[in-house]
């Protein structure tokens, strides 16, 4: 018979049993809780290892502060819950019931000031009254102003749990994929035998459990299979599985959602066990598993009984209680009652004696138990009270006492420091429900079990209602054959392992009547009885209002242990069953998922892939500033020194390009290259403007619609050959234009000849723009080719070579309105030709410009670009009604052409300059008539683009203002009030800079 | 000076060498790679010409088949990208424009797509963490092609051997910030 | 959820574009009434419950478009086609050549 400890072996730990127990007793942990140092063992959980030292309280309950404990032995802990580690990895809320014990594990209690032991806020328990159900939504309603200065943040710091650490979190996050032919979720018996029978076929089984070691409730009873201790069996089983190369385990895995398609999402817990990470090795990862089938054996979970203070320290799960017996070599208390509704009150009698414990009394709501019960009850010297209800606890931060209520109708007080409860099981088919089916209710077992599966999910084990060790055995190996079979393996034989079925009669106990002092439903969030009561009366009945009125099933745990007796209480006061009052539906993720795990590596800088365009070493050598867009890292300007900020930079590549040339990576824009016998044809329908009249070596602006008339996109095209074009887009474009171009070729016109390839990346492309862009250019491209203005014109496009043979492209294209041209090479010589663009514009008083530099020039130009092509404008808007087509069809013509969107009153695109020049504009500044008051009604359009323009030496803008065209002398306000500003401007053309495009052409 | 011919530049610049104990990395630098794609009517004749000039039978959907120093890669229906050693001056775009001549349509890749090899025995543990694909081996051999992304960054990849050995082709500019996802996959098992 | 591409085999819902309604078919744009053809071919859907054709887009993958048969309350797909047979097989032999 195993005793508690009285000091030989085990240390300081007075509660470890001289033996029994997983855990390696050979080897000692030392970690502090609340600043105190305790011992442990490899193998115990926080919890564990706490009952071992003899410490009870562990933490504040969340409004009324009350001392609160260990509940449970696994992931549904509603109370213990504590703050792991310190400084970056401090992690509150952590179940201190799965959180398993290190060498120098630090761990705090939560929600107590100034220490657990005397807790200042315990006086809300006196306040109680206005804490009720739905204090939330009662207190602090008015003034209303006082909400966010005052009330939350009061209730913030009086309330809020745990502390989250404010540092950067130091440790890595990992994400991966696994396929298997069946998954088993669960490592307790049933899912053992359903992996080991999956698993003999070859087949791929990945089998997942949340705990660091398998067994579940087997090995927790200590109950025999084929005769030997169930963790024999495990330990067998494990080892076949382990040694398989098609089967992985994962353990401290918990799967945490149902998906479609037979896919989960699970958590490994890789590194938590341990003090800090190995090198390399990530704290978590994030598992996707697709699995053609899925057993599911994720076991049941025990209710609490609702009495008066069922939640003092000492009052614990009778499950767990056997738990921390067999699994830990913990005892929880040495004197205890038994308080249940179901037979295996015995078997926690049982355990209890054997561990050395005094059993008062086994208190049984039933009038009439089974002669087995009696004689376990008797054997163990306890009193047997049936017919009987614990009211109520006594004692304060633990419990000294219980009162009874006796068959009889009498009160009695029995003494003990540990109550055991079992109000029965609650199977955990959380996972059967994320896809919406609905559960059904057993009333035979007291408890939902699920209803239709997902496709390609099977049940084993308690899951299925399936509570005694010799049916989960059985259970589990058939669900792995089938399972198996499903998958498409021929199944193997696998001879069921042997062990008896323990009795599970249980019968109703949602909640003792007339408790003496609070009896909690949920114990997390402080709802009681009355709770539900008060919801029922003031109208929330609906399962769906009672959670969202009271708080009942939120937070970390979700009510694994509130829910159904919630609804079994709201059910008896409304007269209706417990199917009628309904369930609540859950969601995953079935336990807490950390945000780090979810995000993986993606985070910071790395939360997105970067596109480095063909000259970013160079831009950098060269102190550029580089902006975001899309995924590409651009440069935005390249500053000299003594300058002052930005603006004096920006204006002197302006001023730069203007007089002399410069030169922009515009490799990032979007390529495309089409050729087929139809591609004209094709582009014709793309574009809204005519196509097929393009001349081979020329190019064209384009802008394509959307089929609703709006613009989608602009960009360039070029004839390289008969059937040859290559387009471009703009950069925050180029996908979405394939993907378009893809749609009208594969699914509007599949009978056209036209292949589309992307060619971004395969050139460098630099835009050299100024009035010595082509002298520039004369030093690269090689002799034989022409690019005198005669031989190569405004609009002109030529496959030429550069510096003795490199192939290139040539484009004479200009959105800086001086004379341009695109230059491109295979990217792999972008870095070179950057470096002798630079190297050879010396002599032209060249330099590089970003996109700043490019924004200001195309504003001072007048030319469109991502603020007016922002999916709300039409060609006519942005003044390029001319362009568009009115022979041909192409996407948008039709819709295009609606009254709506050719109504002369649209907002449409012009310029403005303010009339004092010295003051600034801003982009999103509303346009309102020059005496007219700032109201919604009167508001005739918006400033989209604004610019200092170093060629006029004061600010200019675009803006779409309604019959903008029309009003060019105008005075308008140009009013800002999200910034302040409220400007008078004057409306002006939207070319600030050679109107009559003299410089383009040369 | 001007008229100097440029200096290509690899895509790896940043990259630096990947050797573990099952686990290497490997950026092939030399390639010429063209993609082609059939034109309308020309599935057969397509076939039949690379058939002709290189021996190989255009694999119709996804995988790989070599021919005369050429791989040719499955890239999506109806097209596919040849991948070859760029030695003794091989520009496969040319070299297959003038082979296929109206009948297929032919793009340079050379400079758009850059191929890595990942080899060894932790390499399809440390690929399952950012490729969504069952590249065990039962699900994907040697010749098996997968379109796909790699944590977010769209690949080309496939098998080349049993050790295993893989390629991935990628789109140039994505280099950097695929060497950084693969070597914190990589961590894990000693790179 | 996990669609079956013809071309590439199963693949993860995060590879594909959900783009719509795979029933409507483009109309004339010279037909008298192309304006009120055109409205309801771009905005007007009934939204039954029960199987929808959808056009998806393996944008991660091939770059094939499909049409996709679902399930919209259960997810559950029928069947997945390579959308430009379909187009090929609705289209009137007229207007295979242009």
């Amino acid at each position: 018979m195993a005793t508690p400890g009285q000091g030989s072996g085990t240390g300081s730990q007075p509660n470890r049993l001289e033996t029994g127990g997983l855990v390696d007793r050979s080897r000692i942990v030392r970690f502090t809780f609340d600043g105190k140092t305790y011992t442990g063992h490899p193998g115990d959980t926080l919890a564990s290892a706490l009952i071992a030292n003899g410490v009870s309280l562990t933490g504040r309950s969340f409004k009324y502060h009350r001392p609160r404990g260990i509940l449970s032995a696994g992931s549904e802990e509603p109370n213990a819950l504590v703050e792991l580690r310190e400084g970056a990895r401090r992690e509150p809320n952590t179940r201190a019931t799965v959180a398993e014990v290190f060498d120098g594990l630090v761990a705090r209690s939560q929600n107590r000031w100034p220490s657990l032991d005397f807790d200042v806020m315990a006086v809300n328990s006196l306040l109680s009254p206005i804490f009720v159900a739905g204090f939330y939504y009662k207190t602090f309603m008015w003034p209303s102003a006082l909400w966010e200065k005052l009330y939350e943040p009061a209730i913030r710091r009086a309330a809020g749990l745990g502390r989250a650490s404010d540092e950067a979190d130091p440790d890595t996050y990992d994400k991966a994929t696994a396929f298997a032919d069946v998954l088993v979720i669960g490592g307790g018996t049933a899912g053992l035998a359903a992996a080991l029978a999956a698993a003999r076929t070859n087949a791929r089984v990945i089998l997942v459990d949340e705990n660091a070691t398998l067994g579940g409730r087997g090995v927790d009873d200590g109950a025999d299979i084929n005769g030997n201790p169930a963790h024999e069996w495990v330990r067998t089983v494990e080892a076949e599985l382990s040694s398989a190369p098609n089967v992985r385990i994962l353990r401290r895995t918990t799967a945490f959602g149902t998906y479609d398609g037979g896919t989960y999402g699970a958590v490994e817990r890789v590194s938590d066990h341990l003090a800090v990470a190995a090198q390399g090795v990530p704290r978590q990862r994030l598992w996707r598993i697709v699995a053609k089938e899925t057993v599911l054996a994720s076991g049941a979970t025990e209710r609490p009984v609702v009495f008066g203070g069922n939640d003092r320290p000492g009052v614990m799960l009778a499950g767990a209680v056997r738990t921390y017996i067999n699994r830990f070599g913990v005892l929880p208390g040495r004197r205890a009652v038994v308080f249940t509704n179901n037979d295996y009150g015995a078997s926690t009698v049982a355990a209890l004696k054997r561990a050395g414990a005094e059993v008062v009394a086994l208190v049984d709501s039933r009038a009439q138990i089974s002669d087995e019960v009696k004689r376990i009850a008797s054997e163990a010297g306890a009193r047997l009270l049936l017919g009987a209800v614990v009211t109520g606890t006594l004692g304060k931060k633990r419990v000294t006492g219980v009162t009874i209520h006796t068959r009889t109708g009498e009160e009695e007080r029995l003494d003990c420091d540990l109550v055991a409860m079992s109000g029965g099981w609650n199977p955990n088919i959380q996972l059967t429900t994320h896809l919406g089916s609905k559960p059904t209710w057993n009333d035979k077992l007291l408890c939902f079990l699920p209803g239709t599966l997902p496709h390609g999910m099977s049940l084993a084990g308690a899951v299925a209602g399936d509570f005694t060790l010799g049916k989960t055995l059985v259970g589990g190996t058939s669900a792995g054959s089938a399972a198996v079979t499903a998958a498409g393996y021929a199944a193997v034989s696998v001879p069921v392992p042997k062990a008896a079925d323990e009795s599970d009669a249980v019968a109703p106990l949602w909640r003792v009547k007339s408790p003496n002092g609070k009896a909690f439903v949920d114990q997390q969030n402080d709802v009681t009885e009355s709770d539900i009561e008060l919801a029922e009366r003031e109208g929330f009945r609906a399962v769906e209002h009672l959670k969202r009125y009271t708080t009942l099933g939120m937070a970390t745990d979700q009510g694994r242990t509130a829910n159904v007796n919630a609804l079994a209480i709201m059910a008896e006061i409304t007269g209706r069953t417990i199917p009628q009052t309904g369930i609540t539906v859950a969601r995953p993720p079935y336990t807490p998922v950390s945000l780090g795990t979810l995000a993986g590596h993606h985070r910071e800088k790395h939360f997105k892939p970067t596109r480095l365009p063909p000259s970013y070493r160079w831009a950098k050598e060269n102190g550029c500033v580089f902006v975001e867009t899309g995924l590409w890292l651009r440069p935005s300007y390249f500053p000299r020194p003594g300058e002052k900020d930005w603006l004096e930079t920006v204006k002197r590549e302006v001023t730069t390009v203007r007089n002399a040339v410069g030169i922009c990576d515009v490799s990032t824009l979007g390529k495309v290259d089409l050729q087929g016998a139809d591609t004209a044809a094709f582009l014709d329908r793309i574009y809204m403007n005519g196509l097929k009249t393009l001349p081979i070596g020329k190019c064209r602006y384009g802008g394509m619609l959307r089929e609703d008339g709006i613009l989608m996109d602009d960009g360039t095209v070029a004839r390289l050959g008969e059937n040859h074009y290559f387009i471009t887009t703009t950069t925050a474009n180029a996908v979405k234009v394939v993907q378009h171009m893809e749609y009208c070729a594969q699914w509007l016109w599949p009978e056209l000849d036209v292949q589309i390839v992307s060619a971004t990346e395969q050139w460098a492309q630099y835009a050299v723009a100024g009035p010595k862009s082509r002298e520039l250019l004369q030093k690269i491209v090689d002799p034989a080719f022409d690019i005198t203005d005669a031989g190569f014109p405004y609009l002109g496009v030529g496959e030429i070579t550069v510096c003795g043979g490199i192939k290139a492209r040539l484009f004479r294209l200009s959105f800086s309105g001086e004379r341009a041209y695109e230059i491109g090479v295979p990217a792999r010589y972008g870095d070179a030709l950057m470096r002798r663009l630079a190297e050879a514009g010396k002599e032209f008083g060249a330099c590089a410009y970003g996109t700043e530099a490019l924004g200001v020039m195309r504003i001072e130009k007048g030319h469109i670009s991502g603020p007016e092509l922002n999916g709300t404008t039409t060609p006519r808007d942005v003044g390029l009604g001319g362009m568009v087509s009115t022979k041909k069809d192409f996407i948008g013509h039709v819709l295009g052409k609606r009254p709506g969107l050719v109504d002369p009153e649209r907002p449409a695109l012009i310029g403005f300059r303010p009339l004092d020049r010295s003051q600034r504009l801003r982009s999103g500044a509303h346009f309102l008539k020059r005496d007219a008051q700032a109201t919604a009604e009167n508001d005739e359009g918006y400033m989209t683009s604004v610019a200092y323009s170093p060629s006029n030496g004061h600010w200019v803008g675009l803006g779409l203002l309604k019959r903008g065209p029309e009003r060019i002398g105008e005075i308008v306000r140009a009013y800002d009030p999200v910034r302040g500003g409220d400007t008078l401007v004057e409306v002006v053309s939207p070319v600030f800079v050679d109107p009559e495009g003299v410089r383009v052409r040369g | 000076m001007a008229n100097q011919t440029l200096l290509a530049t690899s895509a790896f610049l940043h990259w630096k060498p990947v050797k573990a104990l099952n686990f290497t990395v490997e950026p092939r630098e030399t390639l010429t790679m063209a993609s082609f794609a059939a034109a309308k009517g020309k599935k057969d004749a397509l076939a039949a010409a690379i058939r002709a000039a290189y021996g190989a039978d255009l694999p119709k959907g996804s995988g790989r088949v070599e021919g005369n120093g050429i791989a040719f890669v499955w890239a999506g229906p109806d097209q596919w990208l040849a991948i070859a050693e760029r030695k003794d001056g091989r520009d496969l775009e040319s070299e297959l424009k003038a082979a296929l001549s109206g009948i297929a349509s032919v793009v340079d890749q050379s400079d758009g797509r850059v191929v890595v090899r990942i080899s060894g025995s932790d390499a399809r543990a440390i690929l399952a963490k950012g490729i969504p694909v069952d590249l065990d081996a039962r699900a994907f051999k040697p010749g098996n092609v997968a379109i796909t992304h790699a944590s977010h960054i769209g690949v080309i990849l496939w098998q080349i051997d049993d050790k295993p050995t893989y390629e991935v082709a990628l789109f140039r500019s994505y280099v950097d910030s695929f060497a950084h996802w693969l070597l914190d996959s990589a961590a894990e098992y000693g790179v | 959820m996990r669609i079956a591409c013809p071309y590439c085999g199963e693949r993860s819902l995060d590879e594909f574009l959900y783009s719509g309604d795979a029933t409507v078919k483009r109309p004339d744009f010279a037909s008298p009434t192309a304006a009120n053809e055109f409205v309801s071919y771009t905005y007007e859907r009934s939204n039954p419950p029960g199987m929808h054709r959808e056009l998806w887009y393996h944008s991660a993958g091939c770059h094939a478009w499909l049409v996709v048969t679902r399930g919209i309350a259960t997810h559950a797909i029928t069947s997945v086609e390579v959308a430009r047979d379909v187009a090929l097989n609705e289209k009137p032999a007229t207007k295979d050549s242009i």
